[in-house]
């Protein structure tokens, strides 16, 4: 019974977040909106040569399985979750890794040189980009001494991890920007390549993909909030309004975080990533176990 | 019921994997591995190692993406959606992969090993934890140090700055008398492929 | 019943791998066959663990090890390709006859 209605909380969360990040990426970002999606979706197919038809067609719907299935291991008020795995956070980790597999999938599939372009250069970024989020998912699980994100989120009782981890949720909101292919990471649908991997799409597809980029940034969202503010606790409201409001404040704040930083050029970009963000995801591991010790 | 499911996972994973050496594209290779991977993973996942299973999985992920991209370094048909086939002493292959099998598969049916589960409510993943960072970490040190000598050797093998200057020119020793020939034994012709870029 | 369902899959991935391992021309394909191989010994070893050896915690880190395994055979192997294709432009198995220079 429980884990039916967490089921329908998953699906009704990412929906209705879905459309609301499309509205807040409107607002916020100077992104397209529903009414983009819409006119997406009723625009006809666009052909290429010798495409990859099977990737090209699952590419969109697997982006938005992982979402989902990321967005399942989060809990939705204290102590449930619709996955209660003790290794959640593996779970979450897994998504994070499949997310840049699917991405170069869809740049790879058309047989076209801008999605070609895009899917190269979002494996050679997104992937050293999703390193320092594995540390911070390390770190995460120390003060909880477990890898389960119900334990995560009662060990914030006390204090929430931002206060704890305080390099935490900014490194994660570079692999949030870089899962949802936004602002400064945004390598693979770049306007620079004609947008890149999505550059030979139109139709059903092309909103899908969109649908299921703003799907992720829910799910991500959804997972800083319980990493970072304590998820579903807090006073007076029930636990899964306290997880949307928080989510909702997340994915607002990354949304204009991402519409404001400028993207560098990859090389610089790779070095980046390589020689400040790795480095300072290892002194936030060390700051999180001195302080959990 | 469980056996249907860790069966139909061990023949997908065997299925992707034999997909593996029949794809044309070097692509659909990588991702195919990853996929069979991705089987054993869950096999891990419904035989109660949840940690295994899921590590499995984000590991093989990152490893099957840089192999697609080392693949596109090194194959000449780099987006691979064009038909070929690479393969040498290709019955002998077939002959000694059908024998590990045979005798594999012979030695499983023959045997008769223990028939004792992992017992239900185990925190497998606090066991593994504590068998990994218990009192003696042998494990967890020795895999660390490995892992440690794997990167030093690795960026060194791979560093473009040889002893005698860029390895891709050679490296070539300076010669033993002023403008002389390089010091040293020469190799004997080139590697073959000069022309597929 | 279940345990040989496993093993006998693990012994599949190992036959398949060591045909690939033999017969594949570039280096990055035998590499996919020597992966192959393991993930057949890494399906053996979770089998038996849950299934035969009634989860002794000592199993899960024969699993650790294949892992780890991978990856050194992984960073090595691609080391390797690349400081073989620097020096000789070579990446297939065949341009390698001789170890010498």
């Amino acid at each position: 019974m429980i884990g039916a209605l967490l089921l329908l909380a998953v699906a009704a969360t990412l929906a209705a977040g879905t459309l609301l990040a499309a509205w807040l990426d409107r607002r916020l970002a100077g992104g397209g909106g529903i009414a983009s999606l819409a006119a997406d979706w009723l625009a006809g197919p666009v052909r290429t040569e010798a495409p990859d038809d099977m990737n090209r067609r699952l590419a969109p719907a697997w982006y938005l399985a992982l979402a989902a299935a990321g967005l399942c291991v989060v809990p939705f008020a204290p102590g449930h979750a619709a996955i209660d795995s003790p290794a959640g956070i593996a779970i979450w980790g897994a998504c994070e890794a499949l997310t840049v597999v699917v991405v170069f999938l869809h740049g790879w599939s058309p047989n076209a040189p801008f999605p070609l372009i895009g899917a190269y250069r979002y494996a050679a970024i997104g992937l050293p980009a999703m390193l320092p989020s594995m540390f911070v998912l390390i770190a995460a699980a120390l003060p909880a001494e477990s890898l389960s994100l119900v334990a995560i989120v009662d060990s914030q009782r006390g204090a929430w991890n931002v206060l704890r981890q305080p390099l935490g949720l900014p490194l994660f909101a570079v692999a949030i920007l870089s899962l949802t292919l936004r602002g400064p990471m945004d390598y693979a649908d770049g306007a620079d390549i004609a947008g890149g991997t999505s550059a030979e799409e139109a139709g059903p597809a092309r909103a899908l993909w969109q649908a299921a980029r703003l799907a992720m940034l829910v799910s991500a969202c959804a997972m800083a909030a319980t990493l970072f503010l304590g998820g579903p606790l807090g006073p007076v409201l029930p636990g899964p309004v306290w997880l949307w409001l928080k989510t909702a404040g997340m994915m607002a704040a990354i949304l204009a975080l991402g519409a404001r930083i400028a993207r560098p050029p990859p090389a610089r970009m790779l070095g980046l990533v390589w020689t400040v963000l790795l480095p300072l995801s290892f002194l936030h591991l060390l700051i999180s176990g001195v302080i959990a010790l | 019921m469980t056996d249907l499911v860790i069966a139909a996972l061990c023949l997908f994973a065997v299925w992707t994997g034999w997909r593996v050496f029949r794809v044309d594209s070097m692509v659909r290779a990588s991702f195919s591995l990853m996929l069979s991977f991705v089987a054993v993973g869950a096999v891990g996942v419904v035989l109660s190692a949840p940690y295994i299973g899921i590590a499995t999985i984000f590991m093989m992920a990152v490893e099957m993406m840089v192999m697609a991209i080392f693949m596109v370094m090194f194959m000449m048909n780099p987006a691979g959606l064009n038909p070929m086939v690479m393969v040498h002493q290709h019955r002998v292959a077939a002959v000694a992969g059908g024998l590990a099998f045979a005798g594999l598969a012979a030695a499983v049916l023959a045997a008769d090993p223990p028939a004792a589960r992992v017992a239900t409510g185990t925190d497998t993943v606090a066991a593994l934890g504590h068998e990994l960072l218990g009192p003696s970490m042998l494990i967890f040190e020795t895999a660390g140090v490995t892992l440690l000598a794997t990167m030093v050797g690795a960026v060194i093998l791979s560093s473009r700055r040889g002893r005698f200057g860029p390895a891709d020119d050679g490296s070539r020793p300076p010669g033993l008398e002023p403008g002389g020939p390089p010091a040293g034994r020469q190799p004997e012709g080139g590697g073959g492929h000069h022309h597929h870029h | 019943m279940t345990l040989t369902i496993v093993l006998l899959g693990a012994a599949a991935l190992i036959g398949i791998g060591l045909y690939g391992a033999l017969s594949q021309q570039s280096f990055v394909m035998l590499m996919m066959g020597l992966e192959l191989m393991l993930n057949g010994a890494l399906l053996a070893a979770i089998g038996l663990w849950s299934l035969a050896l009634g989860g002794m915690p000592e199993g899960q880190l024969l699993a650790i090890v294949v892992m780890a395994v991978m990856a050194v055979e992984m960073a090595v192997g691609f080391a390797l390709v690349v400081a073989i294709y620097r020096k000789r432009q070579a990446d297939m198995t065949e341009s390698i006859g001789t170890l010498a220079g």
